[in-house]
């Protein structure tokens, strides 16, 4: 598998999914030098929203990777109401869903908390950086540590240029 | 009273605040390549990212092998 995290940005922003990034890809964007393995997104886990994510990723070979035998994703208007977050994967990587953010709480309140950055000509919401640092605390795993390090040194960075 | 006032004009302990850079460089990261990742657009970044993520998951094939 070769990943390519633009590309699924990419086909949910055109979709019209209603999402933003967060997670470790939100710290990429913001000027972090690590490296992640998946796309985190905060997204409504409305049936319409879940339904147009799936439809956008549907040729991708989309499969709940944290199931034994990663079963297909398979949803319908009735079993979307059962999730809180989707792990996946897909031909060009992992995407984890999320309706909750540690240290910000709901979709709509990550959405408040967000900017919209362009990427390629597509504008993509992303998780901004006092928020980021918000919710990497509250995580508090020894990469989230790290990440915050990161992230305050980026925003020092930022005020003094 | 008095002594209530006398509590609370006690001088309040200055925190330790180090500076976010140094912090970071204590740690061992490299600042000077978040200085660069700094000066880059947000799709140059992920691009970046995108390359490095792809020569990890070589590596990471190859050691399979």
């Amino acid at each position: 598998m070769n990943s390519d995290f633009s590309n699924l940005l990419e086909r949910l922003v055109k979709a019209g999914v209603d999402f933003v990034i967060v997670g470790g890809f939100a710290g990429v964007v913001h000027g972090c030098t690590y490296v992640t393995q998946d796309v985190d997104i905060c997204c409504d886990f409305s049936a319409d929203n879940l339904l147009a994510l799936q439809k956008a990723i549907s040729d991708l070979n989309p499969v709940h990777r944290m199931t034994p035998g990663r079963k297909k994703l398979q949803l319908t208007e009735q079993t979307c109401g059962q999730f809180k977050n989707l792990y996946l994967d897909t031909k060009i990587g992992r995407l984890d869903c999320l309706s909750f953010i540690d240290g910000l709480g709901d979709y709509d309140q990550v959405k408040r908390e967000s900017r919209l950055v362009e990427v390629e000509d597509i504008k993509i919401c992303v998780l901004n950086l006092e928020a980021l640092i918000k919710a990497k605390r509250a995580m508090n795993r020894p990469r989230d540590r790290e990440a915050v390090l990161q992230l305050e040194a980026i925003k020092k960075l930022k005020n003094s240029q | 009273m008095a002594a209530k006032q006398k509590k609370n004009n006690k001088p309040k302990r200055k925190s330790v605040q180090t500076d976010p850079i140094q912090a970071a460089a204590d740690y061992g990261i490299d600042v000077s390549a978040l200085i660069d990742n700094a000066g880059r657009s947000c799709t140059e970044r992920i691009k970046r990212h995108q390359i490095a993520l792809n020569t990890a998951e070589k590596l990471g094939k190859a050691k399979r092998l």
